[in-house]
Parts: C-alpha cells; structure tokens; sequence
C-alpha cells in the first residue's frame, strides 16, 4: 500500500495543476474584471444604457455635458449643437463610441466596482461625476467651423496637458441615436469613430515638419543648401509638382512656401532610415495615448517604397498617415524643447485614474532635442507669419507657429485639408491641430476650424 | 430611513454573510474528517524468527518481498521482489503468494491461493521464516502523517450540527430567491422544505440505520447539490423538481454502494459483469443515441433524458480498482486497458469529446497508481495528442470552439458567445453575488449546466464560486490522505480516481467556461443540473467514503469511544 501512496502523488500534482488554475482565474479576475463587466449585452446594464445610476459629466467650466435625470432617464447638453460637437468625447447611451467617456470611464461613473459588482439595490448605490477639461463653447465652435464636411479638431494645453477642444464630425445627437440599418450604413459610415484619437488621415505638407527635423538631425548644411525649384520634379519617370514655380530658395523659405520640389530633394538626401528614425521618434507608428485611451497610430512606412516613393512620403503622401492628437503633441514637443506633455482629459483624473492604478498620464513624451526643436520652431514661426502677412490669417492676436497641409488622397476628391501648430503665449499655450476631409486647400478650410476654437477659448 | 432602504440593507447584509458562512461548512466538512481516527499503531507484528527483528504491519493489505517499495521489505537474496501480500480481511489474515519464485510457506505447507494465518503461525518466504504476533507486541513509537497529526486535538463539530448550518444555509438561498426581484412568492421555501426533508432523511437513515458516525462526506455532498438545486428554483422550477428527485436517486445509490463494495473480494466475482454491462450500455447509446448540441450522448427512456455514460464512469473506477493481491495480475490490468479503449472510443464516437477527455485522464491516473510506469502514461497521451488530431481533422465544430478560444472578446456575440457570458456576469456579480435569482446568466443557454461556475459567480458570489472548486480539489487530497488507511487498495485506488476524475472535471468545466481551457461542456460536480450528472457523483462520493476505514467500523469505534469516556 506504501506504493500506491507514493503514486497517489500523481492526484496531488493534478489538484495542485488544477490549484493554481483557480489561481490564475482569480488573477485575472481582479485584474480584467472592469472589462468584462462592460459589455453591451450585459443585463444588469440595460436601463439607459446602464446609466441610470451613473454621475454626471461636465466641461472644464461646469457646463452640465451628460446626466441622469430623476426618472433613471440619461439626458445630454441642453445645446443641440454641443450635443453633436462633444459626442465623441463625452458618448451616447450605447457601447458604440468605444473611446468616449461613457463607454471608457462607465465603471468610473457608475461607481462599479468589484467587491460589491452590480447587485446593489438601487437606494444604497452612489454615482461618481466627472468633469472634463474640455471646454464645451470652443469645442461647438470648431464643430460649427467643420460644417458638414468630415473632419476633426483638437486643441490642448502644452503646459499642463489638458485637453480643451475635441470634436469630430460625423457626428450624431446622442439623444436621439440614428438607427443604422443596411439601408443607410453608408451615410452613416464611420460614425462611432471619433476622427480626432481614432482616425488617421494623408498628412501631406504637414509631414515636411517631420522631413525638416530629420534634415536638421542629419544634414549638416541644409542650411547652406538652395534649391530651384520650376514648378515640377521628375524621379523615375513621376513627377512631383508645385502650384507654381517657386525659383531658388533657402531650406527655411522652402518650409514657408511649403515648396514640394525641394522638399522631395531633401527627402531623397535623407534616405529611407533617416527619414523613418525622424518619424518614429516623432510618433509615428508608436503607441500613444490621450489619458488612458489609446490613439489609433499615425503609420510611416517606406521599408518597400522606390526612390520615387520616398520622395512621395517626405512630402507626405504615399502611404503616410497622420493621427490628429498625434499631431497636435508633435505640435506640443516642438513647442516646449522637444518634450510634450501628455494629454488628458478628465479633469479630476489625478485622483480617479491613479486610484484604479491604469493610468497612462503624467509625464513627457521626448521627441526633439532642445536645438532641433528651437530650429523647426522657427521655421514654423516664419511659416506662420508668411500666412499671416500674405493670407491675412489671424488666431485671437496670438503669436503662433503652424503648418498647414493640402493631401493629395485621389483624382475625383477634393484634397484632405490639415492646419497644425501652436501658440506662443503663456496666457494661452495651445497646440492644436485639425484635419477637414475633402476640405480643399488647408489654409482656407482647416486654419478657420482652429481659428473658431481658438478664438472661444481666448474670448470666450 | 423608510423601510425599503432598511429591507434593501438586510438583503446585502445576508448576501455577505452566505459566503462566509460557505466556506465556514466546507473548512468544518474537511476538519471533520480527520476525527475519530484510530491512532498510528500497528494492526499485527511480524517477529523474524532468526533475529527476533520485529516488522510492524500497518496496512490492512501489505505486500511482503525484496524490492524496496514493498510495505514489508526481506533482504533475503532468495525472495522474490513481489513476493507475497499479507492482507487483513473481516474473517482475519491472509497470505496470498503473487508469483514468487521459491513460494511461500505457513507452517511448513506450500500454499498456492489465498490462505488465511493466525496468531503464532510461521510464514516462510524464501530461506526467510516470519511470525505472526499481536499488534501491541510492538512498542516503538511510530510517527503520524501529518493529516493525523493533530486530529485529536481539537473537536470539530458533531454532525447534526453540520447538517444545521448547511440547512440554514439553504433556507437563506430560498429567502433570497423569494424576494428575488423579478417574482416575489414563497416557491424557494417549498422547494427548500423538500429539499431539507430527503437530506434530514438520509442523515437519519445513515446515523441510526447503519450506525455511521461519521458524516462529514455527505454533508459536503449535499451541501453542494443543494445549492444546485436552490439555483435552479428561479431559472426553471420543474428542473428543480428534477434536480431534487434525481439527488434523491443519487443517494439511494450511494448508500447501496458503499454497501455492495463493503467486501473488496466479493466485489471482484462482479467485475465482468459490470465491465459487460458498461459496455452494453455505451452500446445502446451509440444505437439509439439522440443527439443534442453535435453530441450524441442522450437516450430517451419513456420521456426521460438518460445519458449513460455518466453511469459508465462508476463502472470505469469500479474496473480499474483491485486488492493488491490481485492487482499485480497482468489479466486483471489488460481487461482494464481494453474497457478503457472501448469507453474511450464510444464515447468518441458519439462526438461526446469532453466525457471522453475525462475518461482518459482517469485511465491515466488509474493505470499509474496500479503500474507506477511513467513509460506506460506517456506512452498513452502521445496516442491520445495523435487522436486528438484525428479529432479536430474530422469533427470541424470542435475545431471552432478552439479557434474561439483565447479571443471570447472579438467573437462576443458568435463563437463564444457562452464564454463572454459566463465572464461578464462572473464580474458582475462582486465578491458577494447579486443575490439568489437575480441573475441573468440564467437566461443563457447551458447556464445551468456547462456554465453553472458563472452562475454561481453571479448570483452567490465569487467568494463562494471559488470555494466549490476548492472543495472538489480539497477531496482529492482527503481521498490521498486516507490511501495507506484503506481496508483495501481497491478503495484507496477507487477513491483517488473518482477524486481525480471529479477535480479534472471540474477543472474542463470553471476553465472551459472561462476561457482558461476551450469550452468542452462538461458538468460542474454535484452543482450542475443534470439528473444523470447528479446520481454519478453520489455513486463517485461513495468510493471516497468505503476507502475510510471508519465506514464500516463504526460500532466498535463507537463502542472505544464510550470506553474512552468511562
């Protein structure tokens, strides 16, 4: 009998297999349980969303954003138009809007958590209110500047990294939720994506930031270089052409007049790794997040691009992509020496986020050196004032360096409309970026969006 | 404070306090098992006649011979390494020769079955000449196992205290399910009465009809299938109706059952019997099967749903398990090996692959504890990883649950659907559970069976969620413990086994569910509802419970105890 107790240790080792198991589950109990429990079949959720006992939500002035009114029923903005502007930031009633605060922070609001799980009568359930640090006014702003074309703003403070506009259009009332059915899918087509985190789009000239900072970084006397430029460029049979001839210029006037010509040059001096090491140390293809959700990456890839290509994507086609938030903290960086602060947008998120110990905030994000930087600013700066002197453009009476971007995205479309920079002024240091798709020249189109938001904030 | 807020403070209070007093009963189920031992001294003494060295005896069977693994080991060139068994049965002591070379002697005359000794008889093996003596001719202290160790030190509670708690316990489910928020009547109460009633029953049945002391077994037995019947009130009241006939049956059996096996040898002139009628059983079922869910391990017998191979898996323990004397016969391991394939591939050929998985396992553990040939195991799961192959080559919907596997959250609302349930409302329900009957894991398919672990996550908690798989587990190691205090290896490999194949399948069914393992669906022992699940678990638990010595003994222990006090 000795041995068959000895062999009976095989049952030990598979109840001890089956011990840690248990173990495991439980881990991950802890751990995913907030994710689990936010689904949308989940029945315990089903009245208003699940929302009827969650807090309110409301802007960085205490502008009431979303709440529960006393019958359990989610109501939204009083404003029509904030209601559409903040829908992708603040969200509806459903999961669809997957990065917007009521399917992000629903755990947060209706003050889930897993010890008591989602039993509790209603009379001893509380709710937890969240306040955002965008400002409702100036985000209505820019969504009434988008119009109706496709497109997305975002503004954020560069110092301290709160998020101050955010809007997204297509957009939808949350109180009233379209209902999408195969019929009208493609009206409706991307509609849960908010464009400004989730949404990447043809950077075109705005990428010329990333090609500069990579010719600083690597060509010694870029700065002693001119280039001459009669309108069209060919490599391999394809030309890259200009609106118009721009004769011969400076490395800083080729920036400022956003001549394509020069820059394909500069691009193909650079060279395939110079030019990706550049992008990826700006962002590209690398994870980055507003607060704790996540951006959709901006993509740079010319692993498989000819000398043609290349030229393409240094100048911002080819297969580049952009991320707007992306490119308002490639903005930030340029703007304070290189490093950007990371943006958030709850505002009380100190307490909250660290509580749930998730979160993704505080801190830099190193991108530039302090020279590099300070030299693209200034060619950013002359940039600026060039569409200032010449276009008349004008944000508030703030001084401000910016790019502004006109992609190329296919024959029969208008091009995709980008205008990215910030403000210099300690009062109010915003880096802003917005994209209008199909907008037509970025100047006329993008550059009055941010110059609503602006304006709003600075007046408002 | 009006009066719903103090109503709605009451209803979290008991929620918290049912987990607690959940793992109170089962930590009082196990802390009684360890009562009323006999202590550690030896059952007889063996005196070797030319030195006078004196060789405690302390197992019931214990094989004599050469090889170091023998209980009672002869260095003696001459012996053989398995040379004879010296086994304990209610008549006295028997030798049994298992193939020695030189052959064993009592008293001087061959013997070639099994003989019995008494006091004072010679038994020779080899040039080897022992004595049988009484147990108290040997007075060296031995040492105790650690379960033992420390048994007699406190008292743990008496058994009809047991059955109060675990009573209370049920009613507190029923109270809950009557306030449920969906229907609001006094049904749970009714079911709770019946329920308490059969358990009350028995316990009276087992105390005063067969003198049992001990009852901490079925406690835990029906402690669990009565939280599986409570759950089931408010999901489908007919089910419970079911559930609670079908315990009902399950402990009749387990009552005739530890019964029948009382006799170890008596057991081995039923074994082809069984292992015909097993197999006869699996027959029937591939011929007349109804298949349900691409598995078709159903029959229909006058409008009750029957699925035989739960039954089977009483005979596959049954089969495998044997006297030591009889366990080292090549025969008796063949015949266990061939039934083992026949149940294995029946059970695959009727797309059952979940019970199958499991039937191997026990054969792994089964063949092990009789072999202890590593080569042998491994040896069978290269043939089953090939099957498996086989498997997934030709039945595409077991590949599917697979491909779901590890990604339950792209394919929420296709292929694991039932795996995204089950997790959402786990979390759902927090440590304390939302309360009996306000779930909605219940409205999911195979919620009640296949899924019963997110079930009881939901609406008792997790706390008490994970306490079940920890009692199942906890059995696994009583059944261990108690292996050397077996009247018989038939009991102690019998117990191991059905211990084992109940913590395997528990571990296919919480992991299966959850995503840790693909969903095989299996049920959850003792919770799950399922008439045929139900009644095999009570047949299972009674292997456990012959391998205590105590169990049939109880009158004289009874007896010492009262000497004790005197």
């Amino acid at each position: 009998m000795k041995r068959i107790m000895q062999r009976s240790y095989l049952i030990l080792i598979v109840s001890i297999a089956f011990f840690l198991g248990v173990c495991f589950l439980a881990f991950r109990v802890v751990t995913e349980n907030s994710t689990w429990v936010q689904q949308p079949y989940n029945g315990h959720m089903s009245s208003s969303g699940g929302l009827a006992q969650a807090g309110s939500i409301t802007d960085r002035d205490g502008t009431v954003l979303a709440y529960t009114d006393a019958s359990g029923v989610r109501r939204y903005s009083d404003d029509y138009m904030t209601r559409l502007a903040l829908l992708h930031v603040v969200g509806d009633n459903s999961l669809n809007i997957s990065t917007a605060v009521q399917s992000t922070y629903r755990t947060e609001l209706t003050n889930y958590s897993f010890i008591w799980g989602l039993g509790m009568p209603s009379s001893l359930k509380s709710s937890k209110s969240l306040t955002l640090t965008v400002d409702a006014a100036a985000s209505t702003a820019a969504y009434e500047a988008l119009g109706s074309k496709k497109g997305a703003c975002v503004v954020y403070n560069y110092k301290t990294g709160e998020l101050l506009c955010s809007t997204s259009n297509l957009s939808y009332d949350p109180e009233n939720p379209p209902e999408i059915t195969e019929e009208n899918e493609e009206e409706y087509d991307g509609v849960y994506l908010d464009n400004a985190i989730s949404s990447t789009f043809t950077p075109g000239s705005i990428f010329k930031i990333v090609t500069a900072a990579s010719a600083i970084d690597h060509i010694p006397d870029i700065y002693d270089q001119t280039f001459y430029c009669d309108g069209e460029y060919e490599i391999e049979g394809s030309k890259i052409t200009c609106e118009e001839s721009h004769g011969e210029l400076s490395f800083d006037e080729a920036f400022s007049h956003s001549c394509n010509v020069a820059f394909a040059q500069i691009a193909q001096q650079l060279g395939r790794e110079n030019l990706t090491e550049t992008a990826e140390k700006l962002g590209f293809n690398q994870a980055l997040y507003l607060g704790d959700i996540p951006l959709t990456k901006s993509s740079f890839d010319v692993s498989k691009a000819g000398d043609n290509e290349l030229a393409w994507a240094g100048i911002g086609q080819y297969e580049d992509l952009s991320n707007p938030m992306h490119m308002a903290i490639l903005c930030a960086s340029i703007a304070s020496s290189g490093e950007a602060v990371k943006p958030y947008e709850i505002k009380d998120n100190e307490s909250i986020l660290k509580k749930i110990g998730l979160t993704q905030n505080g801190g830099n994000i190193k991108m530039l050196s302090v020279s590099t930087s300070d030299k693209v600013k200034d060619l950013m700066r002359n940039a600026a004032n060039y569409y200032y002197n010449v276009r008349g453009l004008d944000l508030a009476g703030l001084d401000f360096c910016a790019k502004t971007g006109t992609a190329e995205i296919g024959k029969d479309k208008e091009p995709n409309a980008w205008f990215v920079g910030f403000t210099e002024d300690d009062e109010h240091p915003y880096a802003f970026a917005a994209v209008v798709a199909e907008g037509g020249y970025g100047i006329s189109a993008a550059a009055s969006v941010v110059q609503a938001a602006i304006s709003a904030l600075v007046y408002g | 404070m009006d009066f719903q807020v103090f109503l709605d403070i009451a209803t979290v209070a008991l929620r918290m306090l049912l987990p607690v007093y959940a793992v109170f009963i089962i930590y009082q189920c196990f802390a009684s098992m360890r009562r009323h031992r006999r202590p550690e001294k030896p059952l007889v003494t063996l005196e070797i006649k030319h030195t006078g060295q004196k060789i405690p005896v302390l197992f019931w069977e214990n094989s004599i011979g050469r090889s170091r693994g023998s209980d009672i080991v002869i260095a003696d060139s001459t012996v053989s390494r398995d040379h004879c068994v010296l086994l304990r049965r209610a008549e006295g002591w028997f030798v049994s020769d298992i193939g020695s070379k030189s052959g064993t002697f009592i008293n001087g005359k061959e013997t070639l079955v099994r003989e019995k000794v008494l006091i004072d008889d010679e038994i020779t093996v080899g040039t080897t000449t022992m004595v049988l003596k009484r147990g108290d001719e040997y007075n060296e202290r031995l040492r105790p196992s650690w379960f033992f160790s420390k048994a007699s030190d406190k008292g743990s509670l008496q058994p009809y205290k047991l059955m109060i708690l675990i009573t209370l316990f049920h009613v507190f489910m029923a109270v809950e399910a009557c306030f449920s928020n969906e229907v609001q009547d006094l049904t749970p109460l009714i079911v709770a009465g019946i329920l308490e009633t059969v358990m009350w029953i028995f316990f009276v049945i087992s105390s005063y009809a067969f003198n049992r002391v001990n009852f901490e077994l079925e406690a835990l037995g029906l402690f669990l299938s009565g939280i599986g019947v409570m759950l089931l009130v408010r999901q489908e009241l007919r089910s419970a109706f079911v559930q609670l006939i079908a315990m009902t049956i399950g402990l009749i059996l387990f009552s005739f059952l530890v019964k029948f096996i009382e006799n170890p040898d008596r057991v081995n002139s039923w074994r082809m019997a069984i292992m015909i009628g097993a197999i006869g059983l699996l027959g029937i079922n591939i011929i007349f099967g109804r298949v349900q869910n691409g598995a078709a391990n159903w029959i229909n017998i006058g409008g009750i749903s029957v699925q035989p191979s739960e039954f089977v898996k009483i005979a596959f323990i049954f089969v495998g398990a044997a006297a030591l004397d009889r366990l080292q016969t090549k025969r008796n391991f063949i015949e266990f090996i061939i039934f083992s394939a026949v149940c294995v591939g029946a059970l695959a050929l009727m797309g059952d692959f979940g019970t199958a998985l499991i039937f191997f396992a026990t054969f792994l553990l089964i063949a092990f504890m009789r072999s202890g040939d590593f080569k042998t195991v491994i040896l069978a799961v290269a043939a089953a990883v090939f099957a498996g192959i086989m498997v997934l080559k030709f039945k595409p919907y077991v590949a599917n649950r697979f491909a779901a596997w590890g990604h339950v959250w792209e394919n929420a609302q296709g292929s694991a659907y039932q795996q995204a349930r089950t997790l959402t409302y786990t979390a759902s329900g927090g440590l304390f559970g939302v309360g009996t009957g306000n779930g909605y894991m219940k409205y999911i398919f195979a919620s009640e069976s296949d899924l019963v672990f997110g079930l009881v996550a939901e609406e008792l908690g997790v706390i008490i969620a994970f306490a079940i798989a920890i009692a199942i587990v906890a059995l696994a190691f009583y059944s261990r413990a108690i292996t050397t205090r077996s009247r018989s290896t038939f009991y102690s490999i019998s117990a191991c086994c059905a211990a084992g194949l109940m913590v395997i399948q528990t571990a296919l069914n919480v992991f299966g569910a959850t995503d840790i393992l693909p969903l095989t669906g299996v049920t959850l022992p003792f919770i799950s509802a399922g008439g045929s699940s139900i009644i095999s678990c009570w047949g299972l638990l009674a292997f456990i419970k012959a391998a205590d010595e105590r169990t049939y003994a109880q009158k004289r222990i009874q007896r010492r105890a009262k000497e004790d006090e005197r």
